[in-house]
């Protein structure tokens, strides 16, 4: 009796061995052969989770798929954002291995031109399709096509998700603490209005993304004047330690430290916080606009980026532009057709409806298949959309570093944060380190 | 005579090396090869992707002992190893001698609840926590509000992380040490017991003087894996909760060697790394093995 059910066990563990084999070699297929035609198989990574658009990424491919018959679009999602995408970028390619297009982080373009194959779109469109020739000069704006131009001058890929910081607000706790519901406007104003929150509801009053990343840092120097990276004689320097940059994040610091207006937690803690109504004001980017429409269960607004008083605004473009590192010609012909539906304007729309990104095409936001109407029902979009004059590129280190001094700038966040460091000690001494790094 | 017995004999090595043929190149393609690899890679700067690897010689273990960061990761380890030293052998020495000597109904009733976390994957409970100790809107921190308590932001705070990271290890371990460990007490003869009650002899005296030798090989176990098995589960947690952070202040050598290999693609530091690790655990198991090995009772 009991040897039979041993036998019985170790049967049914041999069939399930089989069986997980059988389903791993199947999903590293390339070609499959269901159907009498060959597909051509290609991949897409993408970063979009649950909450950034990750519904609306799987909607787009299936559609696609759904819509011809000789290309099957495969997405896959690259927890960690564009740092975890890069890295697993470069674990594939370790192992011989490349998807047909990634989204590429902006702060990664000189990083990802200086370490991995791609092709230029507009060579992928002059050698597959000529009628095609002219469909990225008439579509997009020159200053949008050149946040994706690397330092070398050369164009690495399409601008495709693009994002600014805007302040979401919780207006129901801004009016509990007897504050305008129209939100701030400045840094003093959110100064002033986190501490006034902190007094009167004990709630916290702000929270800035400590995502893996230093983007929404970038806003909050830049827009004082700093700048994360000046181009002397040719070389490119880090510069966020200016006077400028000291005194912008001097009092993001205070704020945290001193008022305990701010926190100083994991995106992760900050995000749920603000919307469990923990947290009055939520700096990030207008892409997270979709899933905090639908989750807050309060009266949740929007405005710009702030500004400092006196001061023009300086944001930093977030989101990725899209690369195609297919190497062989049938890869390389699928993956323009699925980009040339990517950026279409429907497309276009329901990406921007599934996430807040600002579409980088011309036309999109008035044309009435785009999002004419759209743009009327969602107030918060216009936050985003309003600001686009002050888009700035995305800081990123070139050279084989970039990821280093990345590294270094999360760190020293963290130090000054947590008060082991003060503010000038802590970003002139990155500065200075960041910089030898380049030198190297 | 003896030819021939010489001949069977070589006969006879020849198919115990076959025998051991399959688990040798298991062995040898999945630990030795990498651990040459590595051992040549730490002589290297290198990205994995650049076709030339540039050799450095020592240059990166110099490096290594130069950075304070080194040091700062050695400590944590030190730490890690310690506070899961306390939860994951101790407390569970403990427990089962409490569970095998004083509790008598439901024993199978404890030992199911204590065992199950550790069916549950490691990343699960990492996001069940991280949710559950949200310090600003977390269960915990809505039921500290109500006592008028502030949650620290650990996953911020230098030194609590750590605490926090080991707790969320211990949930998946504790279980396992605690069954294996339980064997071990339970295993020791009744009459010996019996003969101290009857003595009078007080429970703490039991314990430390009967329980504690006689389970002692079942102790060294649990004391060798906790150690070995801990930091690589400690992994886990790190990755999912603060990737190391803050400023380095949960990572542990195994999550260093990672981060220097797969998030900022230093090769040859990560190899070196990992080189110094091996040769530290292998320093720190032989002492554990020389001070304890000797007290160790075996039953058979």
């Amino acid at each position: 009796m009991g040897k039979n059910i041993l036998k019985l066990i170790s049967l049914a563990l041999a069939v399930m061995l089989t069986l997980t084999g059988c389903s791993v070699s199947g999903g590293d297929a390339k070609e499959s052969s269901s159907g009498s035609q060959e597909k051509t198989v290609i991949e897409y990574w993408h970063i979009n989770s649950e909450s950034v658009g990750g519904a609306a990424v799987e909607q787009l491919i299936a559609d696609f798929n759904a819509s011809n018959d000789h290309i099957e679009v495969v997405g896959r999602y690259n927890p960690e954002e564009y740092k975890g995408l890069m890295q697993n970028l470069q674990a594939e390619q370790a192992a011989g291995n490349s998807p047909a297009i990634v989204q590429v982080g902006w702060t990664y373009l000189n990083y990802f031109s200086n370490n991995f194959e791609y092709t230029s779109p507009q060579e992928i469109i002059n050698k597959y399709s000529p009628e095609d020739k002219d469909f990225l000069n008439e579509n997009f704006l020159p200053n949008i096509m050149e946040l994706a131009v690397n330092s070398n001058g050369e164009q690495v890929g399409i601008p495709y998700s693009l994002s600014t910081p805007v302040l979401f607000y919780n207006a129901d706790l801004l009016k509990e603490a007897g504050l305008p519901e129209k939100g701030p406007e400045t840094w003093e104003e959110v100064i002033q209005f986190a501490r006034q929150i902190k007094d009167k509801t004990g709630k916290y009053g702000f929270y800035t993304r400590e995502g893996p990343d230093s983007w929404t840092q970038q806003a909050l120097i830049e827009s004082n004047g700093g700048k994360m990276i000046t181009i002397e004689n040719g070389n490119t320097r880090a510069s966020f330690a200016s006077e400028a940059g000291i005194e912008a994040f001097q009092v993001y610091a205070d704020m945290v430290l001193k008022d305990k207006s701010a926190i100083h937690a994991s995106w992760d803690e900050g995000f749920q916080a603000f919307l469990n109504g923990q947290v009055a004001m939520l700096h990030t980017t207008i892409a997270f606009m979709a899933n905090i429409e639908k989750t807050a269960q309060f009266d949740v607004r929007a405005v710009s980026s702030p500004v400092w008083e006196g001061k023009e605004r300086v944001v930093p473009a977030g989101g990725c532009f899209l690369a195609i590192t297919a190497k062989d010609a049938d890869a390389q012909k699928a993956a323009w057709e699925f980009e040339k539906y990517l950026y279409s304007v429907e497309s276009m729309a329901a990406w921007t409806k599934g996430t807040g990104y600002v579409p980088p095409r011309k036309d999109v936001i008035e044309a009435e298949n785009g999002l004419k109407t759209y743009v009327k029902e969602h107030d918060m979009f216009n936050a985003a959309a309003s600001q686009m004059d002050g888009v700035a590129s995305w800081a990123s280190f070139p050279g084989d570093s970039g990821l280093q001094a990345e590294q270094m700038l999360i760190d020293v966040r963290d130090q000054i944060l947590s008060g082991s460091v003060g503010v000038r000690e802590g970003l002139s001494q990155t500065q200075n380190n960041i910089n030898a790094l380049m030198e190297k | 005579m003896n030819r021939i017995s010489l001949k069977k004999q070589n006969g006879d090595n020849g198919r115990a090396y076959l025998y051991i043929l399959p688990s040798l190149l298991v062995f040898a393609i999945f630990m030795f090869w990498p651990l040459f690899r590595t051992i040549y890679l730490s002589f290297f700067d290198w990205n994995m992707i650049k076709p030339d690897k540039k050799f450095v010689g020592f240059e990166n273990y110099i490096e290594l002992f130069q950075n304070p960061l080194t040091y700062k990761i050695l400590g944590n380890t030190a730490a890690y190893i310690l506070i899961l030293l306390v939860i994951n052998f101790v407390v569970p020495y403990i427990l089962s001698f409490i569970l095998s000597m004083m509790i008598k109904k439901g024993q199978n009733f404890y030992k199911g609840i204590i065992f199950l976390p550790s069916v549950i994957s490691l990343v699960v409970g990492s996001i069940l926590y991280m949710w559950i100790l949200n310090p600003i809107s977390g269960p915990l921190a809505i039921i500290a509000q109500v006592f008028g308590v502030t949650l620290p932001v650990w996953s911020k705070s230098e030194g609590l992380a750590l605490v926090v990271l080991s707790l969320i290890t211990s949930w998946k371990v504790f279980g396992y040490n605690f069954i294996v460990v339980l064997a071990g007490v339970t295993g020791v003869s009744q009459e010996v017991i019996e003969a101290a009650r009857i003595d009078d002899v007080p429970m703490h005296k039991v314990f430390w003087d009967i329980i504690l030798p006689m389970s002692s090989a079942t102790g060294l176990y649990v004391f060798i894996i906790t150690i070995v098995q801990g930091l690589q589960y400690v992994f886990t947690p790190i990755k999912v909760v603060t990737q190391g952070g803050p400023n380095y202040a949960s990572s542990n050598l195994i999550y260093h060697s990672y981060h220097e290999a797969f998030v900022l693609y230093r090769t040859g530091m990560s190899s070196a790394f990992s080189i110094i690790t091996l040769v530290l655990f292998i320093l720190l198991l032989i002492i554990g093995f020389k001070l304890v090995e000797k007290g160790v009772y075996y039953e058979n």
